[in-house]
């Protein structure tokens, strides 16, 4: 019934000395204790509001009871929080811990510190209708977006200016921060300070506010910066270190960095001089593609097709620039051999048609343009070649590859090389020199794939690995014996793998011969 | 049951009901039975009568099993709450509506019967169903255990003695007398009966939303309101004000000083500049002005606009008022000529005065008119009075907003910078500036209302009269005249030169909270805990306006410059704008999420802000509203007052906001540690 047990009554009463309450007279009492207690409280929360308070205090019950004229408590306005304790062998009842205070401790205590006396402080709230952000304002901790406005905007028509309702969100070392970085970013002159600065981007925490401000100056970098190759790989390279960093959340924001990212990669024309190493880049900014797609594929179930089928269109339109097509096969290449094997082989045959006559130096008069198909033809291989090699590597019961072998090998890089030399000495003098710095730029490519050991190397043929347009330039030269051992694997690794790949089955049939080629360089470029 | 029983219990319903006469006879008719039983059946009529009576029998061991069994009213009301419930939804929420009734006064009954326990446990399985509405009063009934309490409780007493008025279309009332009459289930018809005065209208049943009266059980009293509402007010400004003076000033430079390029436009022009050049002062950039003026000229189309569609009509003045020193009018002709027009689109700047190391110990603050001046009441007695001119001075200028008050916290030589008002012997309450700012009054716990100079920086004058705890007071728009209210459930009048009221406004049937004056001086509004909002006559001290829809203690009131209406916010967060002539609110206006302390107009009553507990200072748009009534009236659309703008503060409840006479919003707040 009444919230008040009679066993609080009973005990009250002792407490003032009225040992002989009766049950009955307990029973009755509790009702109105619970009324009055109410009553009580109704007042002292009155007080509480007119405190301006939404806390009830001692104080404000102390308020109440005055106003009933009764005795106020005492003893309770000290503000701790009392700490109730259970009697030993009650159940229900409770008394208040009060602790036994020495008089010496007192005493000897240190004076405890005066309190600051009320001071007023004055600041804009709002200036005209907007919040400046100062360190007295509420920080507003995300840009949101001004929906509210939106809706009376349709509602009233132009009765409203939509202001942001922030203007500014970041702290002045964030904006100091941000600054710095994007300046270092758009300079060329120190590429020590901007090893620093991706070092710290990849690894400082704190840095999530800026992540969309980075986006923004990113995608606009980019699209401004399209004639500076150096700004573009410094992009890239910022890129990397953010989605390096593990602090920072990029995902919401993955959507705006991708369209920067894919135009690295495909682009026709990144930089306007001749020196500049659009390759490498491409190179750099595949591996970023294969980077996100590995971390977020997951999450983001449409970004791989999407890719994809973004690269795909690129690689498949005959009016793109051969760049280009680079560009989406190695984009392509670096989403994973499934891909390579659905978007590129499937492909080939056409595709390769259409390159031959560009492959061609005699018939391509423009050493540019035949640069470029080549550059093309060698991600062709690389691709089909890391497509293959997936498909070998299934095997590991072929013989492992001997030592000797293997030197037998370097020795042949070396020969052909110089024979490569001898015989582009007279078609293709001016080539040569893009050609060496591409095989210096490539070279550091196929160490990335060491991972999976190759456990197949049984191929006698000693390939120079890390240039495989060149091979196939002197392919011709290569030795027939060669071609015949390579045959006799190849056959064995498509009968064995005949229902596992109708794919690669279709593709040698086609190919037969052709596709020796791209074994070895794959074996090579991941043996080396 | 057999005929011996229903006998005894034929006897006893008799005399019960005080037919002494027909018990008598029973009792003998019975005699005779049992001594003629004997001899033969021949005239035990009456007996058979109702004992051979199935249908007879039943009525009566119903009444039999009445009176004092508790379990009767839990079953009666849940049959009738789930058959309300399953009812037709185009006619439940009216029928809905009757449980409330219902399920408190089968409440009180059974307290009053004694039927403690039942009365608990019948009161804990329903509260569930009216909790959302009701809340607040069922806190208060829930106390109610003991007959005793019933009678000691004014809100119960006035619950069982007046009835409550429900609105409910014909169907519906039908539907209810059929249910009732169907199921016999006569303690509930009772209860119905008793209590409820039903309202029948013809056709179809109101949407539910509409209809505020249902959310208070106010009984008779709604009628009295209704009564007193037919008054007339005259709510027009008074004749011959500042403001009037200035447009005819206005008009004035018009003609006169057209030569000089002095014209209506240019003056706007003028006051831009003025106000680029306050704002420049303090602190403001000044790269808006672009858009004020673009903000500007619609707000004066707009103030066009109201000029044209609503005169505000003009009344004189029914207290002798003071004399203004011309010193103080130049001034306030100046600071009116120089406001910024505030609309929807034109944003005031708010100025916020956080008070710290207040150690929970701020009750109120108050701003004055130029916002020079702030006030502090504290819980230890003392008023605290700080002088922002001459600490913008010292401290190298806070007005600027700047963040350099590092220093100024130590103050200069270590000197507190406030002046301290010592006087009180209970927590302040309260404080109010007078409209000049030379005068302070604060009222108290110790039920005195005390008048300081804040020039001399003393107390003059000590107000005795009310008996409990002065809750508000604030000086009339004019000065001289004040108005208090306290826990006695009265409102007073004051003049600063007698030291008894003038007028005492009673009638709220709990504590009056809040005061505030109309603009034109003759009408005085009060919120109350009851949760009603009235208007009174300053000069004959009647109630000529109850304006009934908070559900929770009203906090904060606020009259438009225009004095057509007026804006109350309650406990819950809820504000309310209310039209003075209808005496109807125009519609409630949600967003705060506690109590909301303080509401303020702006100069021409665009705008009005609310500052909350909940750490926030919210601007309203309220043109919208008074221009759309009239469309309102045709298309019935509601959604009209919006939230323009929401400034949360860094944990600072906001306890005072004042707009200035050129439209600077002040607002003051006490920083309050967040709980950790």
């Amino acid at each position: 019934m009444s919230i008040v047990p009679k066993e609080t009554i009973e005990v009250t009463a002792q407490s003032i000395g009225i040992t002989n309450l009766s049950p009955e007279a307990a029973l009755m009492l509790a009702p109105d204790v619970e009324y009055r207690v109410r009553e009580i409280m109704q007042e002292a929360i009155k007080s509480m509001r007119h405190s301006k308070r939404t806390t009830l205090t001692a104080s404000d019950v102390d308020g109440a009871l005055n106003l009933r004229s009764l005795e106020p408590t005492y003893g309770f306005a000290s503000g701790g929080p009392f700490r109730f304790r259970k009697a030993v062998g009650h159940q229900d009842l409770f008394y208040t811990d009060d602790r036994e205070v020495d008089f010496k401790d007192v005493i000897g205590a240190p004076l405890p510190k005066a309190p600051l006396d009320t001071e007023l402080v004055c600041h804009w709230l709002a200036i005209e209708g907007v919040q400046p952000a100062i360190p007295e304002n509420a920080p507003l901790e995300v840009i949101r977006a001004p929906a509210d406005n939106k809706i009376y905007e349709q509602k009233d028509g132009p009765l409203i200016d939509v202001r942001p309702p922030v203007k500014h969100v970041l702290s002045r070392e964030l904006q100091l921060y941000f600054q710095k970085i994007a300046e270092i970013t758009m300079s060329k002159s120190s590429p020590a300070l901007f090893k620093e600065a991706l070092v710290s981007l990849a690894s400082d925490s704190g840095l999530h506010p800026l992540v969309p401000y980075f986006t923004n100056f990113i995608a606009d970098e980019v699209s401004r910066g399209l004639n500076d190759f150096q700004i573009l790989f410094n992009l890239m390279h910022v890129v990397r270190s953010l989605l390096q960093n593990p602090h920072i959340h990029i995902e919401p924001y993955l959507h705006q960095l991708m369209p920067s990212v894919v135009t690295c990669l495909v682009s026709r024309k990144l930089g306007n001089r001749f020196a500049d190493n659009h390759w490498e880049l491409r190179d750099f900014t595949a591996k970023l593609v294969s980077l996100i797609c590995k971390r977020f594929g997951n999450t983001y179930h449409t970004l791989q097709s999407r890719l994809s089928k973004t690269l795909g269109n690129a690689l498949l339109d005959p009016k793109k620039a051969l760049t280009q097509h680079y560009g989406a096969i190695q984009g392509l290449t670096a989403l994973g051999h499934n891909v390579v094997r659905l978007l590129i082989l499937s492909n080939l045959e056409p595709y390769l048609s259409l390159l031959e006559p560009e492959l061609d130096c005699e018939k391509q008069k423009n050493q540019m343009k035949s640069y470029e198909a080549w550059r093309v033809y060698g991600a062709l291989l690389r691709a089909a070649g890391l497509c293959i090699h997936d498909r070998l590597k299934v095997f590991p019961n072929l013989p492992s590859p001997s030592p000797s072998l293997l030197h037998k090998g370097k020795g042949k890089i070396i020969s052909a090389e110089t024979r490569k030399r001898k015989l582009s000495a007279d078609s293709s003098q001016n080539q040569l020199p893009h050609k060496r710095l591409m095989t210096t730029t490539d070279g550091l490519r196929p160490q990335d794939h060491t991972g999976p050991a190759p456990m197949h190397v049984d191929k006698p043929m000693g390939k120079k690995g890390n240039e495989s347009e060149s091979r196939h330039q002197n392919e011709k030269e290569r030795g027939k014996g060669r071609v015949i051992t390579m045959k006799a694997i190849l056959g064995q690794i498509w009968k064995d793998d005949l229902d596992s790949g109708r794919l690669l089955v279709k593709l040698h049939q086609l190919y037969d011969d052709r596709i020796l080629p791209f074994i070895p360089s794959t074996e090579m470029s991941v043996f080396l | 049951m057999d005929p011996e029983q229903l006998d005894e219990f034929v006897m006893g319903y008799l005399k019960k009901k005080g037919f002494n006469g027909a018990a008598k006879q029973l009792q003998e008719a019975l005699h005779n039975n049992n001594n003629n039983n004997g001899t033969g059946s021949s005239s035990s009529f009456n007996s058979t009568d109702y004992h051979n009576d199935p249908e007879l029998t039943k009525l009566i061991r119903s009444f039999s099993q009445s009176e004092n069994d508790p379990t009767r009213y839990r079953n009666g009301y849940s049959n009738l709450r789930s058959w309300a419930y399953n009812s037709l939804d185009l006619y439940k929420h009216e029928l809905l509506r009757v449980m409330y009734p219902v399920f408190i006064h089968c409440y009180m009954d059974l307290v009053g019967k004694g039927h403690t326990q039942e009365a608990r446990a019948f009161f804990n399985s329903f509260r569930k169903d009216h909790e959302m509405i009701h809340l607040r009063d069922l806190q208060k009934l829930e106390g109610v255990l003991v007959p005793s309490h019933l009678e000691e409780m004014e809100f119960a007493r006035s619950l069982r003695q007046s009835k409550v008025n429900i609105k409910i279309c014909q169907y519906s009332y039908d539907l209810l007398l059929q249910y009732l009459h169907r199921t016999e289930s006569t303690l509930m018809l009772g209860i119905i009966n008793e209590h409820i005065n039903f309202q029948v209208y013809s056709g179809q049943p109101n949407s539910s939303s509409d209809d505020i009266d249902a959310v208070t059980i106010v009984g008779s009293f709604q009628e009295t309101a209704d009564h007193v509402n037919q008054k007339e007010i005259q709510w027009g400004l008074l004749e011959d004000s500042l403001e009037d003076r200035l447009e005819k000033t206005g008009s004035l430079l018009t003609d006169s000083e057209k030569g000089q390029g002095e014209s209506k436009d240019g003056d706007v022009d003028d006051s831009n500049k003025k106000r680029s050049t306050e704002i420049g002062k303090q602190g403001s950039s000044l790269k808006k002005l672009k858009k004020d003026k673009a903000g500007n000229a619609t707000a004066k189309v707009a103030r066009q606009e109201t000029s044209t569609v609503s005169p505000a009509p003009r009344v004189k003045s029914e207290l002798a008022l003071p004399v203004m020193s011309t010193d103080v009018e130049e001034s306030i002709l100046e600071d009116l000529r120089n406001r910024v027009q505030l609309s929807s689109v034109a944003m005031p700047s708010v100025s916020f005065y956080t008070f710290v190391n207040t150690h929970n110990g701020l009750n109120c603050a108050s701003i004055s008119h130029d916002g020079s001046l702030v006030a502090g009441g504290f819980s230890d007695s003392s008023i605290k009075v700080w002088d922002m001119a001459k600490i913008g001075q010292a401290g190298s200028g806070t007005l600027q907003g700047e963040s350099d008050t590092n220093d100024q916290v130590a103050g200069p030589n270590g000197r507190r910078n406030y002046t301290l008002l010592l006087g009180h012997s209970g927590p302040v309450y309260s404080a109010t500036f007078s409209p000049p700012g030379d005068f302070l009054l604060s009222s108290s716990a110790d039920t005195t209302i005390r008048l300081w100079s804040t020039q001399l920086n003393a107390n003059l004058v000590c107000y005795k009269g009310h008996n409990y705890p002065v809750w508000d007071v604030q000086f009339s728009p004019f000065g001289h005249y004040f108005a208090s209210c306290s826990h006695d459930r009265t409102a007073r009048i004051w003049s600063m030169d007698r030291v008894q009221p003038l007028r005492i406004m009673a009638g709220h049937l709990s504590d009056v909270d809040c005061v505030q004056w109309h603009p034109n001086c003759n009408y005085i509004a009060t919120g109350s805990s009851d949760k009603t909002v009235r208007l009174w006559d300053v000069q004959t001290g009647e109630c000529v306006r109850i304006f009934i829809g908070h559900r929770s203690m009203v906090l904060s009131l606020a009259m438009s410059p225009d004095g057509r209406y007026m804006a109350s916010g309650d406990e819950d967060g809820t504000i309310m704008m209310w039209d003075l002539s209808t005496a109807r609110c125009i519609t409630p206006l949600m967003g705060h999420n506690s109590c909301v302390w303080s509401l303020s107009y702006s100069g021409e009553g665009s705008l009005l802000a609310s500052g909350s507990a909940d750490c926030t200072v919210k601007l309203w748009d309220v043109t919208s509203s008074t221009k759309l009534t009239k469309a309102e009236e045709k298309n019935g659309n509601s959604n009209r007052l919006r939230s323009l703008r929401t400034f949360p503060t860094k944990s600072t409840p906001v306890h005072a906001l004042r707009f200035s006479r050129r439209n600077l919003l002040f607002a003051a707040g006490a920083l309050s540690k967040p709980t950790s």
